[in-house]
């Protein structure tokens, strides 16, 4: 008998709500005995629906029959009935394992009343019963159990805020659970049933102005329960205000209940789904944007849950309007099950901390558990890789690709992009190390639950890929790599440097092995190049906690990105790229601000290539990369992906974020950050630009703009670091000018141009590693940045200065190192395609370049030396032999350029015929010729012959070598390196000239589009008045507008 | 084979020697010309070579670091090479010097190694006047490189190609097919920066000789200066040769190119006397303005001739 | 008194249900003590009722028990829908939960902050 009840009640749904009550009656009975036991009784009755739940969905997963629940014993339409199918099954899941982790969390306040433990048991179950019921007055039964409960629950606080802001909250949603009582009575009228199945066959019978009111009063009171803009402002006072328990039950359970009743009750909704997508894209969109201008942590996430609801709904309708059911178990699924453990563990984060402002998050600066889920909850919640939002959002975004619904995937990624700036600008404020706050306790267990939902999300984001077209192992090795090199984050230094190189050598091989062709070589410059230069990361040995396996996942993402054969492998690995150079900027001392343009950059590039890939997906239905030459507007496609891959770059105008984060990240980060990291935009430039340049023959034009942007970006790159005093700085704008060339280079189209193009990418790698690698050395010993602060190192590190100045003419084009190849082919192929005026301007890029070239060499190594310097010592060995490297390789390169041409040329051969001519060893284009060993061979004899002279000289000639200040001054002796050493403000001469040319515009018009998006956000967040009356007058002309908005009474 | 680059380099040596004495003895009869303008007698002939033997044999030298030693050597290197690459008579295989390692590009970008390499070595001596001059004429250098590189771009066009023997040979058969003739806007956009490259009044604030000790050779002495003297005058000749080449139909024999490369010179010197000098703001502003313009001018002239 | 009297007392009954449901807006919108407030939520719930009971009313109907009286062909047009006034007792029940749960908060509300102003109660905005 018990056994039976068990198998045929408990472990059936039904056991849920039995579960529920039946733990509602023992645990006040309970709690007179023994506070205990009544909460061993509440949290097992929560894990027993828990465990419910997962039983119930595994059978159905299995192939067991939907569960259909007749109460009472009589069929519908005459009794309630509840479902358990697979989407009611899932639901309820995810919203009882919240509830349960919930109560985890809340348990110290919940304990306080056993009255409380028993309105929460009630609160989950009336969710349940939303999710489960089939019948609609029921569905208002089971609204407003769950509402009294919220009530109840935020009434039991007795701070008068937290009050107000419920009694808004009950005045808001009692009226709007009027006008769906309202309309269920009419539909019922003109049904004459309350089965929602019923309803939904006899849909036909709603009509008339009747039909109309009854639908919209539904639709709107459940619109209006998901929180739509404008009429929410009841919704964020309690997000604000209440509990962070009750907050996130709100946000995520109540929210996961109405979500799902309106999907039910989609059906009838078939005449008004594009007011819902309306609705949910602005609120969406609207949201975001007034996040922006919120410092208060949780409004923020509440703005950010109403956000993410009116994605969800706006998932569900656009999906039911493409027709595209199948996918809604993915895309709203997954974006459901993100944001449910998402906002739920950032709420409960919040509660933990209990720092109202965000810039009080500072608190947790010295707490890595905390910002580590911080971290990726925020990440999970951005749709960032592998969460579940990630799936979801590709899948969404390709789908509205392919329906050409360009302007939902503009408000899409707009929207995420917004949430990303202010949800990151949170973490900044967390990462930030400020000695005034008083550091955050909490005890071991307290973030346990949200530990538990980043876990979950996690798993279900593995999950999930296993279901997309995904070479699963391959990709998610940087992740595994990265996490196995954190488990082992607290052996000392030196073991984690070995460790991490020899991992990224490994899976880097493994990734790259089988590349060909232009992946190959890119492989070289990535994982080779960037495991040569991870060398030099050895010559600090501190903790660098975080450092080595975000390194490895950054490598090894790389390596991931060159081996992606489909846009989805190619997307992922970009964001995982993103996302682990964020964070390693984040790492340095000063990096957090920098850091946090350069994600808002990069995502906002990720954001471009993605709609890149929708709309080629679109054309092409495939996603295969090779097919991107299929698609029928390559215009289109080439311009969204080379927008994406400019802005990786630092292209001119959306390059304010570079020198910021090179100049602030770790030395020898920033090395790696400019010599490869940046060569990831190149390679997808260069791969689209062969799939999309030469294949499918596009109009010049893109190209053509291209290549104007990528020689404004060399002129205005090399310009604005003649301006600089800070050494890092300088090269970083250097690196954006370096860069610049290549994308004319690409941009060409052509044979020579792709040659140059790629030539000058390895050059650049050679040049500014050996540059940013040296800097390291510099700031190391000088413990300066600006260069005027330093002068005359040359006697001190005379090693660094030659292997610096060897760099700079490799970059400078100078003959007859490496750079003047680079030029010449560029020149040569500008040329030959009549781009006469960019070839101009490159021309005079490359004459400005030698102005912060000298700069440098002049302002650090020459002149006269601080005299606190004169003690400082070379730079450590281990920076210097990745430098002595990549110095043997220019000058190999510079003797004998077939060695990279040949394989150039071979890897680009498959794509344009090959137009390289050999004589000899002399290089030939229709303008000229140059023979590379030549030119060497000269050159040596040039110098070698006074050289010899003057050493000859020197035998005869008493030389004396002479201390510092000894040189005719104004016929007096300096005495202090101060005065003497002429650094600061190098190029006044030419600021006064053309220095208008570099007013930051460029930081002003972003800074620009800040203010506005501040001043929008503002603007817009006028209705929150605060006043619970407001609030309600919102909510009436919400109906009414909707009822004009379709049409009103005359239909 | 050996015998062959044994016999270049021996010619190139002639041409060196060659370039070199007319570029010392050029340098005089400019100083004289000037001497006589502002009403002096001006230096002997011969005073050039008498300053660069003086301080070739000074006994006694100071140095500053190994980079301050090796300054005059780049300079010099860069003097040497850039004659190297330049083809100086057209159609003698002895004055063709090494032309076949590169084309005008690489002469143009040659053309720094040696002011780099004399940056960096009068940087090492600490001397903030160095440092000032360097960063006036790399500056200047920028500006007056905008209309020079139009110039040869219209040239490349017009010619169809970027080797300086193809070019001369394409101006050959009458003075009406000189550059400056078929491609005058080309030419005037290429002589105004030329005023700039030769470092005479308006644009020779960034040596400023005449009144004080100021710019890259302010520390050098003795055996280096003599070194950078010497350069001056080869490196000066080895431009004019290039011009001619560019712009005047090249020479076809010693005495044609001794005229020419003079009268182009003069240019530069009547200017010079003629003109007090520009700050270098206004030297950078001047170049970005009608020589700018009449280079751009020149690329679309030079479409134009294509296109008729 | 012949126009009400002809009128269908369903009719009557919607009619008043409505204006009541606006009476209840209307305060809800208008008054800023909170007490006030929930006394026009109580009308519109009140007003819903109604409303929902008119619904189901068949004029001259008579109770929906099938016995001797009412055959169960005839069922359909001589007897009350029941299904309505079902339905409005468990949404009587519900309205008087929320109201009491109102009420309590109304009445904490006043112990914490000594005020039942709707308009005082601002703080958290934007």
């Amino acid at each position: 008998m018990v056994a039976a009840f068990f198998t045929d009640v408990m472990l059936q749904p039904l056991g849920i709500y039995v579960l529920a009550l039946g733990a509602g009656f023992l645990v006040p009975l309970f709690d007179r005995a023994h506070r205990g036991s009544a909460m061993l009784v509440f949290m097992g009755s929560l894990a027993g629906m828990v465990a419910i739940a997962a039983l119930n969905l595994y059978a159905i997963i299995n192939g067991a029959a939907v569960i259909d629940i007749e109460t009472a014993g009589i069929a519908p339409p005459f009794a309630i009935n509840l479902r358990f199918g697979l989407f009611e099954g899932g639901v309820v899941l995810a919203v009882n394992i919240a509830a349960l982790l919930g109560a985890w969390h809340y348990l110290p306040s919940l304990k306080q009343h056993a009255s409380a433990l028993l309105l929460y048991l009630i609160l989950v179950m009336g969710i349940n019963g939303m999710v489960m019921t089939r019948d609609l007055f029921n569905l208002f039964i089971f609204i407003e159990i769950t509402s009294i409960a919220t009530y109840a629950l935020i009434g039991m606080e007795r701070t008068g805020t937290v009050l107000a802001a419920g009694f808004k909250y009950i005045i808001a949603t009692s009226v709007a659970t009027a006008f769906f009582l309202l309309g269920t009575i009419f539909i019922y009228y003109q049904v004459g049933t309350l089965n929602i199945d019923d309803i939904i066959s006899h849909g036909a019978l709603i009509h008339g102005p009747i039909g109309l009111i009854a639908t919209l009063f539904v639709l709107t009171s459940l619109l209006i329960e998901l929180k739509p803009y404008p009429a929410n402002g009841w919704g964020l006072d309690v997000y604000e205000t209440a509990n962070s328990g009750i907050a996130s039950l709100i946000s995520v359970g109540v929210s996961a209940g109405v979500f799902f009743a309106l999907f039910k009750l989609l059906p009838l909704m078939d005449a008004y789904l594009d007011s819902i997508a309306v609705v949910a894209g602005a609120t969406f969109l609207l949201s975001n944007i007034i996040g922006l201008k919120q410092h208060n942590a949780k409004r923020l996430l509440g703005y950010s849950s109403i956000g993410q609801m009116g994605l969800l709904t706006l998932a569900l309708v656009l999906l039911e309007q493409l027709d595209a059911g199948a996918q809604i178990a993915l895309v709203v699924g997954g974006l459901f099950v993100n944001h449910l453990l998402a906002k739920a563990g950032l709420f409960w984060l919040a509660g933990i901390v209990d720092r109202t402002n965000i810039k009080d998050w500072a608190s947790i600066a010295r707490r890595p558990e905390l910002l580590i889920l911080l971290g990726l909850m925020f990440a999970a919640l951005i749709g960032l890789p592998p969460f579940p939002g990630f799936w979801a959002k590709w899948e969404l975004v390709m789908l509205l690709g392919s329906a050409d619904q360009y302007g939902w995937i503009l408000l899409v990624l707009l929207g995420s992009l917004l949430e990303a700036a202010y949800l990151f600008r949170w973490f900044s404020h967390a990462r930030k190390r400020d000695d005034e706050l008083t550091e955050h306790v909490c005890s071991f267990w307290q973030p346990a639950p949200v530990a538990i939902a980043a876990a979950l999300l996690v798993a279900i984001g593995f999950g999930m890929a296993g279901t997309m077209d995904l070479d699963v192992p391959a990709m998610f090795l940087p992740l595994l790599a990265g996490f196995g090199l954190w488990l082992i984050d607290g052996l000392p230094a030196r073991v984690k440097q070995l460790a991490m190189l020899l991992a990224v050598a490994a899976g880097g091989y493994w990734l790259t092995q089988e590349l060909t062709g232009i992946n190959q070589l890119f492989s070289y410059l990535l994982v080779a190049g960037g495991l040569l230069i991870s060398i030099a990361t050895i010559y600090r040995n501190d903790v660098r906690n975080g450092f080595y396996p975000l390194l490895a996942v950054l490598l090894l993402s790389l390596a991931a990105l060159l081996r992606a054969s489909t846009t989805l492998e190619f997307f992922f690995s970009w964001e995982l790229m993103t996302l682990s150079s964020y964070l390693l900027i984040t790492l340095a001392r000063a990096g957090i601000k920098p850091a946090l343009a350069y994600l808002l950059f990069s995502l906002g590039s990720a954001y471009f290539i993605f709609a890149g890939f929708a709309a080629a997906f679109a054309s092409t239905g495939s996603i295969l990369l090779a097919d991107l030459g299929n698609v029928s507007s390559p215009g289109l496609v080439f311009s969204l992906l080379a927008a994406g891959f400019v802005i990786k770059m630092g292209g001119f105008g959306v390059h304010i974020w570079l020198p910021d984060a090179y100049a602030e990240a770790d030395d020898d980060f920033t090395a790696m950050l400019s010599a490869v990291v940046s060569k990831a935009g190149i390679f997808g430039l260069v791969i689209i630009a062969a799939q999309l340049g030469i294949r499918s023959d596009i109009g010049l034009d893109p190209a053509y703009v291209l290549g104007w942007i990528g020689i404004l970006t060399a002129t205005f790159g090399a310009l604005m670091a003649v301006f600089q005093e800070d050494i890092k700085r300088l090269v970083a704008y250097s690196s954006m000018g370096q860069l610049g060339y290549i994308v004319t280079g690409v941009a060409l189209m052509s044979h020579l141009g792709w040659v140059s193009a790629l030539y000058l990418t390895v050059n650049h790698f050679l040049f500014k590693g050996i540059l940013f690698l040296s800097i390291a050395g510099i700031v190391l010993r000088t413990n300066e940045r600006l260069m005027y602060k330093m002068g005359g190192l040359i006697k001190n590190m005379p090693v660094t200065f030659v292997f610096t100045m060897i760099a700079i003419i490799a970059m400078s084009g100078v003959p007859p190192l490496t750079g003047f190849g680079g030029k010449w082919m560029l020149f040569n192929a500008l040329m030959e395609k009549g781009w006469y005026w960019i070839a101009a301007l490159a021309f005079f890029s490359s004459a400005v370049a030698f102005l912060y070239m000298f700069r440098l060499l002049q302002t650090v190594f020459l002149g006269q030396r601080k005299l606190e310097h004169a003690k400082l010592r070379e730079a450590p060995a281990i920076l210097l032999v990745p430098q002595v490297v990549m110095i043997a390789a220019i000058m190999a390169i510079s003797a004998y350029p077939k060695l990279l041409l040949d394989p150039l040329s071979a890897a680009i051969n498959p794509w344009i015929a090959n137009t390289l001519v050999w004589d000899g060893f002399a290089l030939q284009t229709h303008y000229g010729y140059w023979n590379a060993p030549l030119i060497m061979a000269i050159v040596g004899g040039v110098w070698m012959v006074p050289l010899i002279i003057l050493l000859l000289v020197s035998l005869t000639m008493k030389i004396q070598k002479v201390e510092q200040f000894n040189i005719v001054y104004a016929a007096e002796r300096p005495h202090r390196p101060e005065d003497t050493h002429f650094a600061y403000n190098f190029f006044a001469h030419y600021d006064r000239a053309i220095g208008f040319l570099v007013r930051p515009r460029a930081t002003a018009f972003w800074n620009a589009v800040i203010e506005w998006s501040h001043t929008l956000g503002s603007s817009l967040r006028v209705f929150y008045n605060g006043n619970g009356q407001t609030y309600a007058l919102f909510i009436l002309m919400y109906f009414v507008a909707m009822v004009l908005f379709n049409g009103g009474l005359g239909s | 084979m050996i015998a062959e680059w044994t016999g270049k380099i021996a010619n190139f040596a002639l041409t060196l020697l060659i370039v070199t004495a007319y570029g010392l003895f050029m340098t005089a009869f400019i100083e004289r010309i000037i001497a006589k303008v502002q009403g002096r007698i001006g230096i002997p002939y011969w005073q050039p070579v008498i300053n660069i033997l003086k301080n070739f044999f000074k006994r006694t030298a100071v140095s500053h670091g190994y980079m301050f030693y090796l300054g005059p050597v780049f300079r010099i290197a860069g003097g040497i090479g850039t004659l190297a690459f330049i083809p100086v008579i057209y159609g003698s295989e002895t004055f063709s010097n090494f032309s076949m390692a590169g084309d005008l590009f690489l002469v143009i970008y040659f053309m720094f190694f040696g002011q780099l390499g004399m940056a960096l070595g009068a940087g090492e001596s600490g001397h903030p006047y160095s440092a000032i001059g360097i960063a006036r004429g790399l500056s200047q250098m920028t500006a007056y490189e905008v209309p020079f590189a139009l110039a040869v771009i219209s040239i490349v066009i017009q010619y169809d190609t970027l080797s300086i023997t193809e070019i001369v040979a394409a101006q050959q058969g009458g003075w009406q097919n000189w550059t400056v003739f078929t491609n005058w806007v080309a030419t005037l956009a290429a002589m105004l920066a030329f005023l700039g490259m030769t470092g005479y009044s308006p644009f020779d604030i960034f040596l400023a000789p005449q009144e004080i000790p100021i710019g890259p050779p302010t520390e050098f002495h003795s055996a280096y200066l003599s070194f950078m003297s010497l350069n001056r005058a080869l490196f000066g000749a080895t431009k004019l040769v290039l011009f001619m080449n560019l712009f005047f139909g090249g020479a076809t024999g010693l005495i044609e190119l001794m005229i020419k490369t003079w009268l182009i010179y003069m240019v530069a010197i009547v200017v010079g006397v003629a003109f007090p000098r520009f700050r270098v703001d206004q030297a950078i502003r001047f170049f970005f303005k009608i020589p700018t313009l009449i280079g751009i001018m020149s690329i679309v002239y030079a479409q134009m001739m294509l296109t008729s | 008194m012949s126009l009400i009297a002809d009128t269908p007392i369903s009719l009557i009954v919607l009619c008043s249900g409505l204006a009541l449901v606006l009476i209840g807006l209307w305060g809800m919108l208008t008054q800023r003590n909170m007490i006030r407030m929930i006394v026009g939520f109580s009308l519109t719930d009140t007003g819903v009722h109604m409303v929902m009971v008119s619904i189901g009313y068949v004029t001259g109907g008579t109770a929906p028990i099938i016995n001797d009286a009412v055959p169960i062909a005839e069922a359909a047009s001589r007897v009350v829908d029941p299904v309505p006034s079902a339905l409005v007792l468990t949404a009587i029940v519900i309205g008087l939960g929320v109201t009491a749960v109102m009420l309590s908060v109304a009445i904490r509300i006043y112990k914490a902050r000594r005020t039942l102003m709707i308009d005082e109660c601002t703080e958290s905005k934007w």
